[in-house]
């Protein structure tokens, strides 16, 4: 597989499958993290368009001695976020009832990060063990219930949950530590 | 919350695969479900244009701030104008505390204005609205609404466009800072259900 890095270089070449590939990793990673960021699908959806013309424009000043690409493709989706947010419309302040049971800023950038590398790596696995996983971890459904929804035995569910359990700690790799 | 032992079958798995399994399973579980794209972003915009594109969202931007300018300096005169025309009448000046600037395609733009909460609870709004197709029809209108998430929650007031820029005040009584936005939606006539977005925060 290509790295991101070598994806990020072909794309400061002028390379157009190299950035249709950065996009096809990365537009729901950039997504899910402007929709947490803004709270507002519309906005989210011009912070996806600005962080892609970002990363066009400016792939050249990635480094790969410097570190991975996914890194500072966070960063550059990040700018694009929060120039995004500052031009925020400002509603007006009134001093909260009670105080705010929120993560604090470093919590919500560590989950931010732990998001953001998962939902990329989802986007590497085959579409079938995409769908178990998600069937199995945010449907609500049961294992048996999965099986029964997707007309497999229960054993296969299992297997192929397994499977891509394995198949995502290849690609996390050092999120594992 | 999903347990990994009813998600995997662990009697074969080595020690060490087991832990590196586990360790994932607790990261999905932290991360949370990825969003569904929208069709929009289903593909992306093709790069040579991309680069472009970008131009026109600076251009909006700086449009947009232009024209909260413009509206000021219109909304200070029309004020001026009010209030020496009204100056025995104080309890009808309008006097905005925050601008919320609107904006939508083709260079519509609003901008709303806010006023100090009065005693019982009601927010004064003088919506400023440019750009917005006059309703043909007697009986369409656009709709303000507060969203959460981008989604409307409450409708804060409803009003018809008679000319390139009109205003109109309105008034809710909501927790402001419960919703985190503000759109406008077209509503046709004889359907009351959540029109077309046409400008947003």
């Amino acid at each position: 597989m290509t790295s991101d890095g070598e994806l990020i270089q072909r794309a400061a070449g002028g390379d157009r499958s190299a950035f249709e590939q950065l996009y096809q990793r990365y537009a729901r990673p950039v997504f899910g993290l402007a929709l947490r960021r803004l709270g507002d699908r519309g906005r989210a959806e011009d912070a996806v368009q600005e962080t892609f013309a970002s990363i066009w424009r400016s792939a050249g000043s990635y480094r790969p001695d410097r570190g991975p690409g996914a890194p500072w493709l966070y960063a550059v989706a990040r700018n694009a976020i929060v120039d995004r947010a500052r031009s925020r419309a400002d509603l007006p302040a009134e001093i909260p009832d009670s105080a705010d049971a929120e993560p604090g800023p470093s919590d919500q950038a560590e989950q931010s990060w732990v998001s953001w590398r998962v939902h990329r790596a989802l986007e590497e696995l085959p579409e079938r063990e995409r769908e178990v996983i998600a069937l199995a971890y945010w449907s609500g459904l049961s294992q048996s219930e999965v099986a029964d929804f997707l007309g497999i035995p229960l054993g296969t569910v299992k297997t192929r949950t397994r499977a891509a359990l394995a198949h995502l700690a290849d690609v996390l790799g050092e999120e594992l530590g | 919350m999903k347990d990994f032992d009813e998600l995997v079958d662990t009697g074969d798995l080595e020690p060490e695969e087991e832990l590196r399994l586990r360790r994932v399973h607790d990261l999905l579980l932290a991360a949370g479900p990825p969003p569904e794209l929208p069709a929009e972003l289903s593909t992306p915009a093709d790069p040579d244009r991309a680069q472009p594109e970008t131009v026109p969202i600076l251009f909006r931007r700086r449009r947009a701030a232009g024209a909260v300018v413009l509206l000021a300096a219109a909304l200070a005169a029309f004020a001026g104008g009010y209030a020496f025309g009204h100056s025995n009448s104080s309890s009808d000046a309008f006097v905005a505390r925050r601008d919320v600037p609107m904006h939508g395609a083709a260079g519509r733009f609003a901008v709303i204005h806010i006023a100090k909460k009065d005693a019982v609870g009601n927010w004064p709004m003088l919506i400023e609205v440019s750009g917005l197709q006059q309703q043909a029809n007697p009986r369409a209108y656009y709709e303000l609404w507060l969203t959460r998430n981008g989604k409307p929650v409450v409708p804060c007031g409803s009003f018809r466009v008679h000319a390139k820029t009109t205003r109109v005040r309105l008034s809710v009584p909501y927790t402001l800072r419960r919703y985190n936005g503000w759109i406008v939606t077209k509503q046709p006539p004889n359907d009351e259900s959540v029109g077309p977005v046409v400008l947003r925060t």
